[in-house]
């Protein structure tokens, strides 16, 4: 008897494991139906426009079919890797770069197929785009992305919360760091400690994309050219270590990453938020959520500041989210894949002005459609002085190590010279692990 | 003789029986517990990158062997223990508090179970959800304390400090799992029979006496299941430190082992490390369940 039940102990026990151990994708025929899955972030303004692409090239495709899935944009990045982990990934997907980049170098999103697009290869296509656009999807001589959109992050200026303050926001806004936290001084408003409307605040989560910048201003950068030492320049990093400190609750106490993000109140004009970072994108978020604000003028776009001192010109990165396609499929899939997401891409100027979002060709950016959005030249003069965000498979650490800086200095009360050896420390054991 | 080949045929018509009725109980948990266990295991063993199409290296007990160096992983052990005693046991000994306390009212005990045992309907993601809008700067955690400490204006930092942001998870921990606790003492309660009490009073003994020597004894089944049952939440918290984080909170104080799993596994891929740390989790869970088995020594009453 209990050699019964053990025995049927184990083969309930492996069961499961012959079940799951059957991942691999499968394939379509030769010249069947095919089915692509296609898994993008929530964003009411493009669902309307993709879906119309959807029909479309399924209308001239017979044959295709594409199932459109949304996700939310927090979510996505980990029902994409579970999914992938699984091998049952998404055929077509779109990603942040930052998060994009393991995919490619563990070989999970095949290359462009040119010749599906109408390239002769990769230089012909890169060339369609503006400079820098494709260089962190550009690796080992070939191409893993198509730009959905390209984001740079300026200033949004509240003109009422400046006149509110007695302050004239086209002349009085800031320039530099220095004046961005003697202006907020101005324009906060606090019942004692607690702060009811802050002049500017940073967007918290993002440090590789809206501080790192910061550091390199003052001549510092997170990894070295070569790759091999993190935490370059002390100097540099312990004076922004300080910026921060300054800025918190111990410090000047105006803003942190406590508040409610400051660019989601903004659009609200509530009297919240004076200023707050975010891309062109926004504009179009305003529209939505407040017209009577977005139509009054009362706001306006200003170019990232710089420090007073600053050694280098450098404005808030610039990152990109790509459309992707999954390569464990086969060749005939992936073809169609990267045929659907060009036909999706070749309506540039319609993204640009239905979401807002600036796929960064050479012809959008130099369309009138582009040049006659709102404070459009800010974004692109600051373009031309920002560099690509940091993109390794260890960015999300990398980016958690600076945000534990950066909060540790901010409301734990350590001395910036202490944050930044411990930054220091990590940073380059993180570097030599890879 | 006869008699025995009997019972003994009978006792393995029952065994089989027994074995027909708890197959499905069994390979439910070998499908959704088992497997997954002994697949971390087998994981625990390899460097592995969750997106790497390559094999997987194996590297025997090097993950362990680097987590236990790990001034990061002792963190986590640190920030589940705080976290865990600081809310199992307020969670132990008010539960049971109110549970005698809405036994004794005479009326609107519905009423307070209710109340109780809500929150614990609500998601965890909902109820740290909620939370955070009660720890914002301006919202109303600042402003009651403020209103009952006469301190006007005070910024009590509820998601900044590293003191008070392990409060504050511990308060949303408690205040979700309050009720259901509470429930489960009252059902325990319900069960001491009245005669008990009936004979305490006839012999004159005072209320603090009855619950020492009468109720606690007769309820310590149910305080070993309550106490397994929370020290397991509590080891197993993730969502509440998890959207903290998310919201700008220091991650270092409420680093709990789940959470560094989560970010181990999922934000740096490393699958084979984030499973050695689940293993960890699994073995200080099954310590401390025997530990309390073990203390408790009987949970047999009788009356």
């Amino acid at each position: 008897m209990k050699k019964t039940v053990f025995l049927f102990l184990i083969i309930l026990f492996l069961l499961p494991g012959l079940a799951f151990s059957a991942g691999q994708q499968e394939s379509a025929e030769e010249d069947g139906p095919i089915t692509l899955e296609f898994w993008t972030h929530e964003d009411p303004n493009r669902d309307a426009l993709e879906n119309r692409y959807v029909e479309e090239f399924m209308a001239e495709n017979p044959g295709v079919t594409i199932n459109r899935v949304t996700h939310s944009s927090k979510k996505i990045f980990e029902l994409v890797l579970t999914a992938f982990a699984a091998n049952a990934g998404p055929d077509i997907f779109n990603m942040q770069i930052e998060q994009a980049y393991s995919y490619i170098i563990n070989g999970r999103v095949a290359p462009v197929g040119y010749a599906a697009i109408g390239y002769s290869g990769p230089e012909e296509m890169i060339d369609q785009y503006i400079e820098g656009s494709m260089g962190s999807v550009y690796v080992d001589g070939d191409l893993y992305g198509i730009p959905l959109e390209l984001n740079n992050w300026a200033v949004f200026v509240n003109k009422r919360v400046f006149a509110d303050a007695g302050l004239d926001a086209e002349k009085d806004y800031p320039k530099t760091w220095e004046e961005m936290a003697d202006i907020s001084e101005k324009l906060i408003l606090r019942d004692g400690e607690i702060i009811t409307r802050r002049g500017f605040d940073f967007r918290y989560p993002y440090y590789l994309i809206s501080m790192v910048p910061m550091v390199e201003q003052l001549g510092g950068k997170l990894v070295s050219d070569d790759g091999k030492t993190a935490i370059i320049n002390d100097e540099a990093w312990i004076k922004f270590l300080t910026y921060m400190q300054e800025w918190g609750p111990n410090g000047r106490n105006l803003g942190s990453p406590t508040y409610k993000n400051a660019r989601k109140v903004f659009n609200m004009d509530n009297n919240d938020v004076g200023m707050c970072l975010s891309g062109l994108y926004q504009e179009a978020r305003i529209r939505n959520d407040n017209k009577e604000f977005y139509d009054s003028g009362d706001w306006m776009v200003i170019p990232y500041p710089t420090f007073e001192n600053a050694v280098n010109d450098v404005a808030n990165t610039f990152y990109g989210q790509y459309y992707m396609v999954n390569a464990q499929n086969s060749d005939r899939e992936i073809q169609m894949a990267w045929k659907f997401v060009n036909y999706m891409m070749s309506h540039d100027e319609e993204y640009l002005k239905a979401v807002n979002i600036i796929p960064p060709t050479k012809k959008l950016m130099a369309s009138e459609t582009f040049k006659n959005m709102p404070y459009s030249d800010v974004f692109v003069n600051d373009l031309a002085r920002a560099n690509v965000v940091y993109t390794a498979e260890n960015g999300a650490k990398m980016e958690e190590l600076v945000k534990e800086a950066v909060e540790s200095v901010m409301l734990s009360g350590i001395a910036p010279v202490q944050a930044h050896a411990t930054l220091k420390a990590k940073a380059q054991e993180l570097l030599n692990e890879m | 003789m006869a008699k025995e080949k009997i019972k003994g045929r009978l006792e393995r018509k029952l065994a089989r029986w027994g074995l027909a009725f708890v197959a499905p109980s069994i390979a439910f948990f070998s499908v959704f517990a088992f497997y997954p266990i002994s697949k971390a295991f087998y994981t625990s063993l390899f460097k592995k990158n969750l997106l790497s199409l390559k094999k997987p290296t194996f590297i025997g007990l090097e993950n362990y062997r680097y987590l236990f160096g790990s001034a990061d992983f002792w963190n986590s052990v640190e920030a589940t223990f705080v976290f865990s005693i600081g809310t199992f046991l307020p969670l132990l000994i008010i539960s049971l508090m109110l549970a005698a306390f809405i036994m004794n009212i005479s009326k609107g005990r519905r009423f307070f179970q209710i109340s109780y045992y809500t929150p614990a309907v609500i998601s965890s993601v909902v109820s740290a959800a909620i939370w955070l809008l009660i720890f914002d700067p301006r919202g109303l955690a600042n402003q009651w304390v403020n209103f009952i400490l006469h301190t006007p204006g005070i910024d009590h930092r509820w998601l900044a400090g590293s003191i008070t942001v392990r409060v504050s998870t511990m308060i949303v921990y408690f205040w979700k799992y309050i009720g259901y606790f509470v429930i489960i003492f009252i059902a325990g309660l319900a069960n001491i029979p009245r005669s008990m009490y009936e004979a305490a009073e006839i012999d004159g003994a005072s209320g603090w006496n009855v619950f020492w020597r009468i109720t606690l004894p007769l309820l310590r089944p149910t305080v070993v299941l309550v106490s397994i049952m929370s020290m397991l939440q509590c080891l197993k918290t993730f969502s509440t430190q998890y959207l903290f984080t998310q919201s700008g909170a220091p991650q270092g104080p409420i680093n709990v082992i789940t959470l560094n799993i989560y970010n181990t596994g999922i934000r740096d891929f490393r699958i084979g490390r984030a499973s050695a740390m689940s293993i960890i989790l699994f073995a200080i869970m099954l310590f401390f369940t025997w530990l309390q088995f073990r203390t408790s020594r009987s949970d047999e009453v009788s009356y």
